[in-house]
C-alpha cells in the first residue's frame, strides 16, 4: 500500500511543478497516471520512491517489516532499504548496456547484498536461478547471456520488468515504459506488468488513454501540477480534451 | 559577388591578417633580440653535426635494451598508478556522483595540475626523494590527472541519468551505482584514454630519463655529454623507433575500441 498525502513542489521562480498531489493505491489496482507533456508525471513518480523531495506533503509507505515510513524524510540509508521493495521501470536507457540481459536482472538485488559481495559481481547460484525464472515469466531466458545493447526496445522493457520482478518488490512504479514501442510490443509489455498487480500495487505514467482504459483498474490524470481525475479507466471524449487540451489531436494521430 | 568586392575581401581576409602577423613577428624578434643570420649558422652547425654522428654505434643497441625497458616500464607503471589516481579523483569531479561543491573543488585541482609542466613535478618531488625512478613514476602519474581526470569526469557525466536514477532506485548505495552502472559505461572509454596518456608518457618518460631517472633517456643524455655522438646516434634512433612503434600500438588498440564506445 502507498498513500501520498499533498505533495507539492515549487520551483524557487514560483512556479508549482506539484500542487497538492494526493491518492492512496492498494494491491489489486492497476493505477495508469495520464496528462500532457510537462503535467507532472514523472515528478509524482519520482517522489513515490525518494528520487524527488517535495516542499511539503508525505508519502506513506510499508516497510519490509510492516512499519509505516514517511519516504519524504527518511535518511538515505533508510531510503536505500526501502527502495529494495519499490521496482521501478523507466523509459528508454536505464539498463547497463555492456552487461549481460542475465546481470541486468541480478542488478535488482544490489540493495539487498552486501557491497563487498556485489563489487565482485558475487552472486550465489540459487540468485542467478532465480534471476533466469524471473527472464522466463518475460520470455527472454533465452537471450540471458546477450548484451543489453544488442536488444530491441521490446526487449529491454521485458528486462526491466525482469529485474523488477526479481527484486521481489512490495510496490511497483512504471514510467512511460511503453511510449517507444509499436502497438504489437506495448500489448505485450502490458499484459506482462498487469499480473503483478494482483499482489502489489502497481503505478504508471501512459501516453496512450485506450490502453489504460484496457489494462487499468483505474486512472488519475493530472495537469499542471494538479490532479484533475482520479477513477474509473474508460474516459470520455470531453475528459481526455480535458486532460490533454491541444495535444489531443496529435494523440489521436499516433492512436491510429 | 563582383570582381571588385571579391579583390576586397581576399585584401581583408588574407592580406591584412598576413601583413600583421608579419609585423608581430618582426617586433617579438625586436624584443627578444633575436638576430635572423644566427639561423644559417645553426643549420650549417646542425647538419654538420648530424654528419657526425652517422655511423650509429651498433656494438650499442644491444647495451641499450635494458634502458629502453626501463623507460617503457617507467611509463607503464606511471600510466597505470596514474589512470587508478584520475579515475577516483573523476568520480568526486563528476556531478552525477559527487555533491556541486565537492565536484567544482576538484574541478579547480584538475585544471591546476593541468597547468603544472610534468618536468616541474619532478624537479619538486627530486627535492623531496632525490634522484632515481619512484618520483619519475609519481611524476609520470601525477601528471595524468590533468587529463585523464577531465576527461573521465566528463564521461561519467554523460552517462544518461536515467540509466543512474534506475540504479539508485533498487537501493544500491554509491559504491555499487559506480560498479555496476558507471564502470561498464567508461570502461572502453577509460582504456582508450590510458592508452593515448601511454605514448604522452613514454615521450614524457624518455625527458625525465635524460635529467635522472634513468633509462634510455639517461642514455641519449650521457652519451651527448660524453661526447660519443656515434653512441648517441643509437640512442636516438631507439628513442625515435620507440616512440613511433608505441604511437602505432596505440592508435591500433583505440581504433579496435571506437566501436565498443560507440555502441548504445
Ligand atoms: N529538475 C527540474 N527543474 C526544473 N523544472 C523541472 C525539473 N524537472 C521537471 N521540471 C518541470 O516540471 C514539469 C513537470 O515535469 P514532468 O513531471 O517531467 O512532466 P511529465 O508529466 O511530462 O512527466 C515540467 O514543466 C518540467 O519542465
Ligand atoms: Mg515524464
Amino acid at each position: 500500500m502507498i498513500e501520498v498525502i499533498n505533495i507539492s513542489k515549487t520551483l524557487p521562480n514560483g512556479k508549482k511543478l506539484l500542487d497538492n498531489i494526493s491518492f492512496k493505491v492498494k494491491k489489486g489496482e492497476f493505477v495508469g497516471i495520464l496528462g500532457a507533456s510537462g503535467a507532472g508525471k514523472t515528478l509524482t513518480l519520482r517522489s513515490l520512491n525518494g528520487l524527488l523531495k517535495p516542499d511539503s506533503g508525505s508519502v506513506i509507505f510499508k516497510n519490509e517489516l510492516g512499519e509505516k515510513v514517511n519516504i519524504c524524510t527518511l535518511s538515505n540509508k533508510k531510503l536505500r532499504k526501502v527502495r529494495q521493495k519499490i521496482g521501478v521501470i523507466f523509459q528508454g536507457y536505464h539498463l547497463v548496456q555492456r552487461l549481460s540481459v542475465l546481470e541486468n536482472v541480478m542488478i535488482g538485488r544490489l540493495g539487498s547484498i552486501t557491497t563487498f559481495r556485489s563489487i565482485f559481481y558475487g552472486f550465489t547460484d540459487a540468485e542467478a536461478h532465480e534471476a533466469m525464472g524471473a527472464l522466463e515469466k518475460v520470455n527472454m531466458e533465452h537471450l540471458a547471456n546477450n548484451k543489453v545493447s544488442s536488444l530491441s526496445g521490446g526487449e529491454k522493457q521485458r528486462v526491466g520488468i525482469a529485474r523488477a520482478i526479481f527484486q521481489k518488490p512490495n510496490l511497483l512504479l512504471a514510467d512511460e515504459p511503453i511510449s517507444n514501442l509499436d502497438p504489437k510490443n506495448a500489448k505485450l509489455i502490458m499484459k506482462l506488468i498487469k499480473p503483478l498487480s494482483e499482489e502489489i500495487p502497481v503505478i504508471g505514467v501512459f501516453h496512450q488513454p485506450e490502453m489504460t482504459a484496457k489494462y487499468c483498474t483505474r486512472v488519475i490524470a493530472i495537469k499542471e501540477g494538479k490532479i484533475i481525475y482520479d477513477g474509473k479507466p474508460n474516459l470520455s471524449e470531453d475528459q481526455l480534451s480535458e486532460i490533454y487540451g491541444e495535444e489531443l489531436s496529435t494523440l489521436a494521430l499516433q492512436a491510429k | 559577388m563582383k570582381i571588385a568586392e571579391f579583390k576586397i575581401s581576399r585584401y581583408k581576409n588574407i592580406v591584412l591578417p598576413l601583413g600583421g602577423l608579419i609585423f608581430l613577428t618582426f617586433l617579438a624578434s625586436k624584443s627578444c633580440k633575436i638576430d635572423f643570420s644566427d639561423f644559417g649558422e645553426g643549420i650549417v652547425n646542425g647538419t654538420f653535426f648530424i654528419a657526425k654522428m652517422f655511423p650509429p654505434d651498433w656494438a650499442a643497441f644491444p647495451e641499450m635494451l635494458q634502458p629502453t625497458f626501463d623507460t617503457i616500464l617507467l611509463a607503464l607503471l606511471g600510466t597505470f598508478f596514474g589512470t587508478i589516481l584520475s579515475l577516483f579523483i573523476a568520480f568526486f569531479a563528476a556531478a552525477n556522483l559527487s555533491n556541486p561543491w565537492v565536484r567544482n573543488i576538484t574541478r579547480s585541482l584538475i585544471s591546476i595540475e593541468r597547468s603544472i609542466p610534468e618536468l616541474f613535478i619532478l624537479l619538486i618531488l627530486i627535492t623531496a626523494f632525490g634522484l632515481g625512478a619512484v618520483p619519475a613514476i609519481i611524476a609520470i602519474a601525477l601528471g595524468c590527472v590533468g587529463m585523464l581526470g577531465k576527461l573521465l569526469a566528463d564521461t561519467i557525466e554523460d552517462i544518461p541519468p536515467t540509466l543512474m536514477d534506475s540504479v539508485a532506485s533498487i537501493g544500491a548505495n554509491k559504491i555499487q551505482i559506480i560498479a555496476f552502472a558507471v564502470m561498464p559505461e567508461i570502461i572502453p572509454n577509460l582504456i582508450s584514454y590510458a592508452l593515448f596518456r601511454f605514448e604522452v608518457n613514454i615521450r614524457l618518460s624518455v625527458l625525465l630519463g635524460a635529467i635522472g631517472a634513468g633509462g634510455i633517456g639517461y642514455e641519449l643524455e650521457n652519451s651527448f655529454s660524453l661526447l660519443e655522438y656515434h653512441r648517441a646516434f643509437s640512442a636516438l634512433i631507439i628513442v625515435l623507433v620507440l616512440v613511433f612503434s608505441i604511437e602505432r600500438l596505440s592508435s591500433f588498440f583505440r581504433n579496435k575500441l571506437k566501436n565498443a564506445i560507440v555502441l548504445k
